[in-house]
């Protein structure tokens, strides 16, 4: 019987700190498949992540793939027996890395078969949430001391996995607006703070888009929240799909939206904006048993046209703008007139 | 009368017997993986064989280790060898996760404990 040192119990302590202090999962997976050829002798140790799912290898230089192939289908089988729904290996985003854990005369046969491997579920509250399994080419190569250690391991990955995938819903929460998937107003603001600094130091344009749903409140009425609700998605929808991938589009209150254009003349974003006005008027939204049209209002304001010198402004103008187009009759895109 | 309270004891004797067993395989297995793992292992079990051996399906498990007295009450009226059959299905079934998840390392560990009284258990249905 192997016994434990006070060193490896010392190897141990450290690892764990180090993978309670990390933020990110790649982070942990880096750090536990750095660290673990200190403890561990192994060919392949990998990281089975039902998010994705995602599997990653930290291997042996010389692993031959089929050696490879046959740990990714033995963590993808204990992976299933565990509980989990079966994963098809195509699915997997595999991710392998490779680094000298053995010295030049003890290299892997290329013909080399898994012969012993300890593989423990990562488990949280009752939930599976993944796998970790670390592999050899020798046989009995682990015992009851080895497994210990793994598995203690394996309790503060997945209480860390676990923490990481928690704060990055709360992170993600804090963003986004849950309905429509649009940046939300908090975020928008930071955005606008950013964006507008940067136009006013560097006298380059900034422009805002304020979108109304015209007659939303007889929509709600009409299909009720649901209803309601749907329009709103679709729109979102629509606007996100109508502007560069680095413009902001969030949803700004109720039915109200704002589109943040860094770098985007007057014109242009007039001719952006004229364009999400057709697109929606065009669109027919599906209620159930029926169709509908929408129609919305649009206000716009530029950087530096319209001689704001706050951000605060910037949005009073379009919002000023969105006004006047609503006042004269809907449907339609007015940019601010000072 | 007398057939009926032999069978009963028989019944009582298995379980305990049984009782104690799963007992210390919790106590030795916990030690090895901890009893999250073990936990969902067990779970696993119990719902795969629970289906065959429905009295298994009262055997309460958690973090805290096993609670057996509600499946005590269950198997009162049943015959001996089917509690034994059940016992010794979870106990396959047990073993067979184990050596999915560490190959031989649990089970070299737990041979040497539950062997003999799942050899005890057969001689007790067998006698009967």
């Amino acid at each position: 019987m192997e016994f434990i040192t006070f060193k490896d119990l010392n190897k141990l302590r450290s690892i764990i700190n180090a993978i309670s202090t990390s933020v990110e999962v790649k982070g942990i997976i880096d750090l536990v498949g750095t660290t673990l050829p200190s403890l561990f002798d192994f060919s392949v140790f990998g990281v089975l992540w039902k998010e994705g799912p995602m599997l990653s290898l930290f291997q042996e230089e010389s692993c031959p793939p089929a050696f490879t192939q046959e740990v990714v289908k033995n963590m993808l089988k204990v992976f299933s027996i565990l509980g989990g729904e079966p994963i098809e290996v195509e699915r997997v985003n595999l991710q392998v890395e490779k680094g000298k854990l053995r010295n030049k005369q003890k290299v892997m046969d290329p013909q080399a078969s898994l012969k012993s491997h300890l593989t423990l579920p990562l488990v949280i509250e009752g939930e599976v949430i993944g796998c970790i399994s670390i592999n050899s080419d020798q046989a009995n190569m682990y015992n009851v001391p080895r497994l210990q250690f793994f598995s203690v391991l394996g309790y503060q990955m997945a209480a860390s996995l676990k923490h990481i995938q928690r704060f990055s819903t709360v992170k993600k929460e804090a963003i986004y607006d849950t309905l429509t998937n649009l940046f939300n107003r908090r975020h928008f603001e930071e955005r606008l703070s950013a964006e507008s600094q940067k136009a006013f130091e560097s006298e380059s344009n900034l422009s805002m888009i304020m979108v109304d749903i015209d007659h939303f409140k007889k929509v709600n009425d009409t299909f009720g929240h649901d209803g309601g609700d749907k329009v709103l998605r679709e729109i979102a929808s629509l606007l996100k799909n109508s502007v560069r991938q680095y413009d902001t589009v969030a949803r700004y209150g109720g039915e109200e939206f704002v589109l943040l254009l860094p770098g985007a003349p007057l014109d242009p974003t007039s001719m952006v904006a004229e364009r999400i006005r057709r697109l929606v008027e065009n669109t027919p939204f599906d209620m159930g048993q029926t169709q509908i049209r929408i129609t919305i209002s649009l206000g716009i304001s530029n950087f530096p046209i319209h001689r704001m010198k706050s951000k605060e402004e910037l949005v009073k103008m379009a919002d000023l703008a969105l006004y006047e187009a609503k006042k004269g009759g809907r449907n339609r895109v007015c940019i601010f007139k000072g | 009368m007398k057939e009926g309270r032999e069978e009963k004891f028989s019944s009582d004797v298995i379980s305990d017997l049984y009782a104690n067993l799963l007992k210390e395989i919790w106590e030795s297995v916990s030690a090895l993986i901890g009893e999250a793992i073990l936990t969902l292992l067990f779970n696993l079990a119990i719902r795969k064989i629970g289906e065959r051996y429905s009295f298994l399906n009262s055997l309460r498990v958690s973090e805290e280790g096993l609670a057996l007295e509600e499946v005590k009450k269950g198997f009162r009226d049943l015959p001996p060898a089917e509690i034994h059959r059940g016992f010794q299905s979870l106990i396959n079934e047990l073993s067979h996760l184990f050596s999915a998840l560490t190959e031989g390392v649990i089970t070299k560990e737990l041979l040497p404990k539950v062997l003999p009284k799942v050899r005890e258990a057969e001689r007790m249905v067998s006698k009967k």
